[in-house]
C-alpha cells in the first residue's frame, strides 16, 4: 500500500521544498523581485490560481452538504468527509498563497477591523474566513473523535445541520462574488469575459465543477488504496470470482464490471455534469446579451481559448458522462472529472489573467518562484490530505493497511549479504528529497542569481603591455586574432597617425580603443550617449531647477514639436574639433551609429590585406586564415558568421 | 468641489509640471528619471505625473483623473482610498494592506505599486491636497509656463471649457474629457485631437461603482433568502420523509 504512494508523495515533497524556498524569497527579497507582475498585470498565479480558481474548485464542502444535508441524499453521504476536507484544505491552501500575495502580509487582519461593505473584496475576505471556521467545525468531529473528546463530538453532531446551512449560504455569497470582482474592469476585462452575468456564471461553474473534482479525489484515491471500490475486481480477483461460481454474468462481462462506489459516483456526475450544462447555456446567454459573439468570431487567439475553456469545462465532461458507451465507466468518470476540474481552473485564469492582456498591452508569464509557491502549496495540501486519509476513516471504504508501513526499513539484502537501511520512514524520505530539492530551488529562484542585467558592452580584448601588437576578440568569444599595432603605427606615420584609424579623437585621449565605438561583434552599436550630452549640457549652459537637464531639451531639438533624432543638430555642429569625420563623410547624419566590429576591422583589415598580397604577389595573404587561422588553439571555428552576416558566430 | 482644466492644444511637453510634481512629493528624481524611460506611459511609484506624446506635437498631461465615483474608492476592501471633500481621490498607507485591486480596478491604470520595495504601498497623484488645504493650487498647476493647466472649482472649469470650444471656432473638439465619462472626473481635458489613448472611453460610459455597488449591497438579503430556502427546502423533505415513514408503519401495522 504504503508503495503505491510512494512515487506520489516523493513528487509532492519535492514541490512543497520548493515552494517553500520561494516563499522564503518573496518576503525576504519582495514581490517586484520574486514575480512577474507589473502595474499594468498587478493580479497573477497566486490571486488567480490559487485564489479564485483554488477557492472554487472546492465548493464540495458545500454542494455535497446540500445534497446530504438539506435534500436527505444519503446516498451520497460516504463523500461528505472527503468533500468537507477538500473544502477545508482548498481554502487553506488559497488563504496561504495570498498571504504571500498581498504586499504587506502582516496587515492581514486590517479587514476585520477596517470595513468597506462597498467593496466585493471586502465580502468575499469575510466569507472566506467566515467559511473556513465553519469547514474547521465541519471537520473537528474527525479529530476530536481520536482525541475521545466525545461530548464535543456530540454537541458538534447535534449543530452540524444548522453549521452546514450557514457554510451554504455563505458559500452562495462568495463565489458569486468572486466574479462579481471583475465587474469594476468593463474597461480593462476582454469583452469575450466580460458580462454582467459573470456572479452567476462564477457560482454554477464552481458548483458543477466542484462536484467532478470530489468526484476525481475520490477516483485517484481508489486508484491508489483502493482500487476494488471504485474500479471493481482486477482481472485475476475476476477470474477467481468466476472460478468459484461460474455464470455470474455482471462478473464475465468484464470491463463493465465496475466498483460497487460506481453507481453513487456516476449520479453524482450526473448532477455535476448538469450543473455545468446550465452553466454552458449561461455562457452562450452572456455572449447573446451583450453582443460579444462578435468577438468570439474574430478568430483572435482569446476567442480560441475561450472555446477550448467551453469544450474542457462542460462539453467533453457532458459527453463522457451521459454517453452510453462511456456512462459508468471508472476511467471515462475520472477523466470527465479531471476535465471538468482543469476547465475550471482555465476559466478562472482566463477571466482573471489571460483576459487582461489586450488591455495591458503586455503579457505576464509566471516566474519559477510564482510557479513554485502556487503549485508548493496545493502539493503541501495534497499531502495533508493524504496524512487525514491515512489516518482517519474519510473514505468509508479506506483499509487500514493504508499506514501499516514499518517505521524503520532495515533489513537484509540477500544478493549482497548485508544489512542495508532503505528510506521507509515519510521523514527520511523528505530530508533526501530536500537535500536535491532545496539547494536546486535556491539556485533557480535567487533573485539576485536571476536579475536582468543591461545589455554588456563587448569591448576589444586588452593589449600587451609594450603595445605591440593587439588581440582583438570582439566578443570575447576565445576567437581573436593578432594585429600588429606598433608596426602599424610606424608604417603610417608614427605619433601623428593615430586619428588615421581612430577617427575620434578624444579631448586627453589620442588612441581611442576600438571598442569605444565598435562594441559588438555583428551588431551595430549605438555610440551616442543621450544621457551624457543632457547632463553636459546642463552643466555648460548653467542650466538651474530639480533638472536642470529638462530645460536643455531644446538647447539641441530645435526643431519644435516631437523631440526625436530627426529634428536634432547634426553632431558636427558642436563636435568640429573632435572628429576627422567631415572630410570623411561630409554632412552625413550616419555618425551615431557605429559599424560591428566585424565589419569595421573586415572593411579596414581584409582591404588592404587585398592590396597588399597584389603588390606583394602573395594571393595568400588575403585568406581568412592569414589572421583567423594563425592562432591556434583559438582559431575560428567552422561555420562561424561570415562577413556582413547578422548572427553572432558560435 | 475643486478640480484642474487641462488644455491639451497649449502643452509644449517641457515636463516642468513633472519636476513641480517629484519636488513635492519629494520622490526621488534619480528614479523618476529612469522610470520615464523604462515605462510605457511614464508614470510609476517614483513618477505620479507624466506627459506622454498622443500625437504629433501634442503632449498631455496625465495622473489621477480624481473620478466623481472612483471604483478604486469603491473597490479597497480596507477603506484606503477615498474621495475628500476638496476633489481629491487619496491614498491611506496606513490601512493598506497590499492587495493591488485598484489597480486591477482603475480604468485608467493610475494607481502604481512599489514592486521594489519589501513594504510595498500603491503611489499616486493626490492633488496636492496638502497644499489645497493651504489656500494653495498644485504644485503642477503652479509650475505650468504655458498655463495648460487651470485649478479651480469644477463646474466654473466645466463652463470656462465650453466657452473655450465655443469661442475656438474649431481651434477644439467639441467635447470635454471627464464631463460625463464614468460619471464625470475632476480633471477635464480639451483638445484639438482625440484622447482614446489614454484610456478614455465613450462619453456615455456610466461610473463603475453604479455597477456594482446596487449589486452588493443585495448582499445581505441574498444570504438570508438563500439561509431561509435551504430551511424551507429542508423542512419539506424531512416531513415527507417522515410522513412516508409513518405511513409505511401504518402499513406494517393494518
Amino acid at each position: 500500500m504504503m508503495e503505491r504512494t510512494r512515487g506520489l508523495k516523493d513528487l509532492l515533497w519535492a514541490l512543497a521544498l520548493a515552494g517553500l524556498v520561494a516563499g522564503g524569497f518573496r518576503l525576504w527579497f519582495g514581490l517586484g523581485a520574486t514575480t512577474a507582475l507589473t502595474d499594468h498585470v498587478p493580479w497573477g498565479l497566486w490571486k488567480i490560481f490559487n485564489m479564485v480558481a483554488g477557492v472554487a474548485i472546492s465548493t464540495s464542502g458545500f454542494t455535497v452538504g446540500f445534497l446530504v444535508y438539506v435534500l436527505g441524499l444519503e446516498r451520497f453521504r460516504p463523500l461528505m468527509k472527503p468533500a468537507i476536507l477538500v473544502a477545508f484544505l482548498g481554502y487553506g491552501c488559497s488563504c496561504l498563497a495570498l498571504l504571500f500575495d498581498i504586499g504587506l502580509p502582516w496587515r492581514f487582519w486590517h479587514p476585520f477591523l477596517m470595513w468597506n461593505e462597498h467593496s466585493f473584496l471586502f465580502e468575499v475576505f469575510w466569507c472566506v474566513s467566515l467559511y473556513f471556521t465553519v469547514t474547521t467545525i465541519e471537520l473537528a468531529p474527525l479529530v476530536l473523535e481520536r482525541l475521545r473528546a466525545e461530548k464535543a463530538v456530540r454537541f458538534l453532531h447535534r449543530i452540524a445541520f444548522w453549521v452546514v446551512v450557514v457554510g451554504i449560504s455563505l458559500s452562495s455569497l462568495h463565489h458569486s462574488s468572486l466574479g462579481s470582482l471583475f465587474l469594476v474592469t468593463p474597461q480593462r476585462l476582454h469583452a469575450l469575459w466580460y458580462t454582467p452575468l459573470l456572479p452567476l456564471l462564477f457560482i454554477v461553474s464552481a458548483m458543477g465543477a466542484g462536484i467532478m473534482f470530489v468526484i476525481l479525489v475520490r477516483i485517484l484515491h481508489a486508484h491508489w488504496y483502493d482500487r476494488e471500490a471504485v474500479f471493481g475486481p482486477t482481472r485475476v480477483e475476476r477470474e477467481l470470482i468466476l472460478m468459484r461460481s461460474p455464470g455470474r454474468k455482471e462478473v464475465e462481462e468484464g470491463a463493465r464490471a465496475a466498483g460497487p462506489e460506481m453507481p453513487m459516483l456516476t449520479a453524482l456526475a450526473s448532477i455535476g455534469t448538469g450543473i455545468l450544462a446550465i452553466w454552458l447555456i449561461l455562457q452562450v446567454v452572456a455572449l447573446a446579451m451583450d453582443g460579444s459573439w462578435q468577438a468570439l468570431l474574430a478568430g483572435s487567439w482569446e476567442s480560441w481559448l475561450y472555446g477550448v475553456e467551453l469544450f474542457v469545462t462542460a462539453a467533453l465532461p457532458l459527453l463522457l458522462v451521459w454517453l452510453p458507451a462511456t456512462r459508468g465507466s471508472p476511467t471515462a468518470m475520472g477523466v470527465a472529472a479531471f476535465s471538468a476540474s482543469a476547465g475550471l481552473m482555465l476559466n478562472r485564469m482566463n477571466v482573471g489573467i489571460f483576459g487582461y492582456f489586450r488591455d495591458a498591452g503586455e503579457i505576464y508569464f509566471p516566474t519559477l518562484a510564482e510557479w513554485a509557491l502556487s503549485l508548493g502549496v496545493v502539493a503541501a495540501a495534497a499531502l495533508v490530505f493524504l496524512y487525514f486519509t491515512e489516518s482517519m476513516p474519510i473514505f468509508r471504504s479506506t483499509r487500514e493497511e493504508g499506514r501499516a508501513a514499518p517505521l524503520f526499513g532495515v533489513s537484509f539484502d540477500s544478493l549482497s549479504r548485508v544489512w542495508y537501511r532503505a528510506l521507509r520512514s515519510g521523514v527520511e524520505r523528505a530530508t533526501v528529497i530536500g537535500v536535491f530539492v532545496l539547494p536546486l530551488a535556491w539556485a533557480f529562484m535567487y533573485p539576485p542569481f536571476h536579475r536582468e542585467e543591461a545589455p554588456a558592452v563587448t569591448p576589444a580584448f586588452g593589449m600587451d603591455v609594450a603595445r605591440t601588437s593587439l588581440r582583438i576578440d570582439g566578443n570575447r568569444g576565445g576567437v581573436d586574432t593578432e594585429f600588429p599595432h606598433a608596426e602599424h603605427k610606424e608604417r603610417l606615420g608614427g605619433d601623428s597617425s593615430c586619428v588615421t584609424c581612430h577617427h575620434i579623437s578624444l579631448p586627453g585621449d589620442e588612441t581611442t580603443p576600438c571598442s569605444r565605438c565598435h562594441r559588438h561583434l555583428v551588431e551595430p552599436t549605438l555610440i551616442f550617449d543621450h544621457d551624457l550630452h543632457v547632463a553636459k549640457v546642463a552643466e555648460k549652459e548653467e542650466l538651474k531647477g530639480v533638472f536642470p537637464e529638462n530645460h536643455s531639451c531644446v538647447l539641441c531639438h530645435t526643431g519644435g514639436g516631437s523631440k526625436t533624432a530627426a529634428n536634432a543638430k547634426p553632431c558636427l555642429e558642436c563636435h568640429k574639433e573632435d572628429t576627422r569625420w567631415e572630410e570623411e563623410y561630409g554632412e552625413s547624419d550616419e555618425l551615431s551609429w557605429a559599424v560591428s566590429y566585424l565589419e569595421a576591422m573586415h572593411t579596414n583589415c581584409a582591404d588592404c590585406h587585398a592590396e597588399k598580397a597584389e603588390e606583394a604577389k602573395r594571393p595568400g595573404l588575403g585568406d581568412c586564415a592569414t589572421c583567423h587561422g594563425s592562432l591556434s588553439p583559438r582559431v575560428l571555428p567552422a561555420g562561424a558568421a561570415p562577413r556582413g552576416s547578422t548572427s553572432p558566430p558560435a | 468641489m475643486m478640480g484642474i482644466l487641462v488644455d491639451v492644444t497649449k502643452c509644449t511637453g517641457c515636463e516642468r509640471c513633472v519636476e513641480a510634481c517629484i519636488e513635492e512629493n519629494d520622490l526621488d528624481p534619480v528614479k523618476a528619471q529612469v522610470d520615464r524611460a523604462v515605462t510605457k506611459d511614464g508614470l510609476s511609484a517614483n513618477r505620479f505625473l507624466s506627459v506622454p506624446q498622443v500625437a504629433e506635437g501634442r503632449f498631455v498631461r496625465m495622473s489621477c483623473m480624481h473620478c466623481l465615483e472612483p471604483i478604486c474608492v469603491s473597490a479597497c476592501l480596507v477603506g484606503g482610498l477615498t474621495k475628500s471633500p476638496e476633489g481629491p481621490v487619496v491614498y491611506d498607507p496606513e490601512k493598506c494592506i497590499g492587495c493591488r485591486y485598484c489597480m486591477l480596478a482603475c480604468p485608467f491604470h493610475i494607481p502604481r505599486y512599489q514592486w521594489g520595495d519589501t513594504t510595498p504601498l500603491v503611489r499616486k497623484c493626490s492633488m496636492c491636497l496638502q497644499r489645497l488645504q493651504h489656500g494653495q493650487v498644485p504644485a503642477c498647476v503652479e509650475a505650468c509656463p504655458e498655463e495648460v493647466l487651470k485649478f479651480g472649482d469644477r463646474g466654473a472649469l466645466l463652463k470656462e471649457a465650453h466657452d473655450l470650444i465655443a469661442a475656438g471656432r474649431g481651434r477644439y473638439l467639441p467635447r470635454v474629457w471627464g464631463e460625463h465619462e464614468f460619471g464625470g472626473t475632476s480633471v477635464l481635458y480639451i483638445s484639438d485631437v482625440d484622447l482614446g489613448v489614454m484610456g478614455w472611453p465613450e462619453p456615455a460610459a456610466e461610473s463603475i461603482p453604479s455597477l456594482t455597488e446596487p449589486l452588493i449591497a443585495k448582499t445581505p438579503f441574498i444570504g438570508l433568502g438563500v439561509m431561509s430556502s435551504l430551511l424551507g427546502i429542508n423542512w419539506v423533505i424531512q416531513r415527507r420523509i417522515r410522513l412516508a415513514g409513518e405511513r409505511e408503519r401504518e402499513g406494517r401495522s393494518s
